[in-house]
């Protein structure tokens, strides 16, 4: 046991303190933070800013549909109206298309009986702009909707309220934190999946660095090599959980000031980790890390070289790709059988059953059933990859292929 | 009681016999050289010696008990290929080696200094292993092994890649230990090495013991059938009866004598007899590379 900490001792002050931890401690949050920011504008500065033009013989209504499109909620296009058109209007329209002065144009032919649809007809240069289309449909609509209240005898103010987007109040509080509780679990999971991943590898790595620098021989003339192996894997971890923690003491700090809070804007509350959300995080980072270093740490002993490594570490991406992959169902659905049942399998239940957990209430006996089950596997991944590291620490040269690897397993008790 | 007792010792890799009936028996305070050429199971049977591998069949004992892992703390062993972590400054990872051996961090760090005087080698200890060049980092990891004053030795190949001068010290620090009573097993392709160094060898070769012993003990079992002389005037006493075959340089004669006690007397009487000017009369005992030749015929790559 001694060993165990002397080895995991050393490992973590040797990575702790390279120019690596430090730049991807300060560099990685950095990145994460511009990236949400970055989509926060986008998202914000999307609005459809197209140069159309709007032909009708009804001028009241291209107007109106000029005004929606250019001031609206969602869009500050340019908006030309040609009102009444005359017989050349098309062609020349056609012709600016073509030669990408205008984006495209909407013609508006008005109802042959009152108080009937319009005909529409759009024509836009990209094919593919989507935006812009719907964007230009979303505003008629509007527009035909308003003028169809006005029609039935409402006055503008009456029009205006009815026309305003619904302002739902959610049963638990007063201010809505749904999205701000949405996006902490979110950031989590990367954050657990990102370093589960990241220090998986690391324990493959520095074992073939050991491997290659042949340290270990020296290492196994006096240590087991399932000591080795636990006073890696720990070492590593420890690292990953310290870079965590700072980033996570990092988000609570920054998140609770005032600088955050202007940012986001009035609406966007203090992202909040509960004191449970923070339980379940580190009780399902370790077992994830746990799960995962153990078979990395058997990638590590069969292989000699990083390339080597590089074909075989799909053990380590497909599961762990494949939870970023079911994400929505768990995210839309936490509670249909197939979520219950994928945030129990082992290999998933680290990332899935704590997004299940943070998202909605999960009853107790499925929480315990995964965590129970992760430990059993834990075990057994555990048990299987000392033995193979036990002979494949030693094999250089030869990759095995997997009947020698069966082999390992068997005889190496 | 031997330090290091192998009995019959056998390991199979697949199919291929990595080491068969392998039996030999190290002393305290005895210097032991293990002898082969490449790929004859010299590091096989090292490490079958310090439980890295388990033998298939045969039994070892280190300390005359049979092996456990605790038995370890008293063995320092060099690796054939040198390991150390390369980023790591080499006074913390000499610290480190030590209290994997049961050293508290301050003894460790004690001795690693120690030790870095002995081997005038002071300067490198704040250095990264990676600074270091190739010699240097070889006395670093034979300090690595000693840090723990082990009664065991085992040093695979320590002399490769050193110059003359670190060689020869090296050299001194392992008499220095054997006469503390330390058993040293050291392997080596240099016979001249072997020759002077140690009191016992064994020669491996394909997996097998092909001669072992003590040294003087192999030696003496090989006649001392060969003369040099250097001389001057009459040449008759080279066709004396007792010769057996002569290579006649300028004034100078390398002689193989008769038969299995081969006696050089008459040789040297009928050179005096003859009014040879004699210079140099040497008897010389056989060559460690000539036994090794006669023993397995020419085979030997070492």
């Amino acid at each position: 046991m001694h060993n165990v900490w002397l080895i995991a001792k050393r490992e973590y002050t040797e990575r702790i303190r390279t120019r690596g931890f430090m730049i991807a401690t300060i560099l990685i949050p950095l990145l994460m933070s511009a990236g949400i920011a970055g989509t926060i504008l986008i998202a914000k500065h999307s609005k459809s800013n197209s140069h159309i033009a709007v032909v009708s013989t009804d001028m009241k209504l291209a107007t109106d549909v000029q005004d929606e499109l250019e001031h609206g909620s969602e869009s500050e296009m340019m908006v030309d109206v040609i009102s009444p058109p005359s017989a050349k209007t098309r062609s020349n329209l056609d012709a600016a298309v073509k030669a990408k002065d205008l984006d495209g144009y909407l013609w508006i032919n008005p109802p042959k009986t009152s108080g009937a649809r319009p005909q529409l007809q759009y024509k836009q240069g990209a094919s593919a702009d989507l935006a812009t289309r719907s964007t230009v449909s979303h505003g008629l609509s509007n527009v035909l909707a308003r003028e169809n209240l006005v029609r039935h005898g409402m006055n503008q103010e009456q029009v205006a309220e009815a026309m305003k987007p619904v302002d739902m109040e959610t049963e638990t509080g007063a201010k809505d934190s749904t999205a701000a509780n949405f996006a902490a679990a979110y950031v989590t999971f990367f954050l657990m999946y990102m370093v589960i991943m990241l220090y998986g590898m690391n324990v493959a790595r520095s074992i073939i660095e050991e491997k290659t620098s042949r340290v270990f021989e020296v290492m196994l003339a006096t240590v087991k090599p399932v000591e080795m192996m636990a006073g890696k894997v720990l070492g590593v971890g420890s690292v990953g959980l310290t870079q965590v923690g700072i980033w996570m003491l990092a988000a609570v700090i920054l998140t609770h000031t005032a600088l955050i809070a202007s940012v986001m804007g009035s609406s966007g509350s203090q992202i909040a980790f509960t004191v449970s959300q923070v339980a379940y995080f580190i009780v399902f980072f370790l077992l994830g890390y746990l799960l995962y270093s153990a078979m990395a740490a058997a990638l590590g002993a069969m292989t000699n070289s990083e390339q080597e490594l590089q074909q075989l570490n799909m053990f380590l991406v497909l599961p762990l790709a494949a939870c970023m992959v079911m994400l929505p169902l768990i995210l839309n659905s936490p509670n249909i059988l197939a979520s219950r049942i994928l945030s129990l399998v082992p290999f998933f239940a680290p990332l899935l059953m704590y997004m299940r957990i943070s998202v909605s209430p999960v009853p107790w006996y499925e929480i315990a059933g995964s965590i129970a089950i992760l430990l059993v596997t834990i075990y057994a991944i555990l048990a299987v990859t000392s033995r193979i590291y036990r002979v494949g620490i030693l094999m250089y040269g030869k990759k095995p292929n997997l009947p020698e690897i069966l082999r390992w397993v068997k005889y190496s008790a | 009681m031997p330090t290091v007792d192998l009995e019959k010792v056998r390991k199979v890799y697949d199919q291929k016999v990595a080491v068969e009936g392998l039996t030999l028996r190290i002393n305290p305070g005895e210097m032991f050289g293990l002898l082969g050429p490449n790929g004859s199971g010299k590091t096989s049977s090292i490490r079958m010696m310090i439980g890295i591998t388990m033998p298939d069949s045969g039994t070892v004992s280190l300390f005359d008990q049979p092996f456990t892992r605790d038995s370890l703390k008293r063995v320092g062993y060099l690796p054939e290929e040198r390991g150390l972590y390369k980023k790591m400054i080499v006074l913390k990872q000499l610290a480190f080696m030590g209290q994997l051996h049961g050293l508290t961090a301050a003894e460790a760090e004690r001795r690693a200094r120690r030790w870095a005087d002995r081997l005038q080698i002071t300067e490198a200890l704040p250095k990264k292993t990676e600074e270091l060049s190739k010699g240097m980092q070889q006395k670093i990891q034979f300090i690595a092994s000693l840090m723990h004053d082990p009664d065991l030795i085992i040093l695979d190949e320590p002399f490769s890649g050193l110059d003359p001068v670190n060689a020869s010290l090296l050299q001194d620090t392992m008499l220095e230990l054997r006469g503390e009573r330390k058993a040293i097993l050291f392997s080596t392709h240099r016979m001249d090495q072997v020759e002077r160094m140690c009191d016992a060898i064994a020669l491996i070769h394909r997996g097998r013991v092909v001669l072992e012993g003590g040294m003087r003990e192999i030696k003496s079992r090989y006649p001392r059938n060969r003369v040099e002389v250097l001389y001057g005037g009459d040449t008759t006493f080279l066709r004396n009866a007792e010769v057996q075959e002569v290579k006649e340089y300028a004034g100078r004669a390398e002689i193989t004598l008769r038969g299995t006690e081969p006696n050089a007397q008459p040789l040297l009487a009928d050179a005096v007899a003859h009014g040879t000017r004699i210079e140099k009369f040497e008897v010389k005992e056989p060559t460690l590379e000539e036994i090794f030749i006669s023993t397995v015929g020419g085979r030997v790559d070492a």
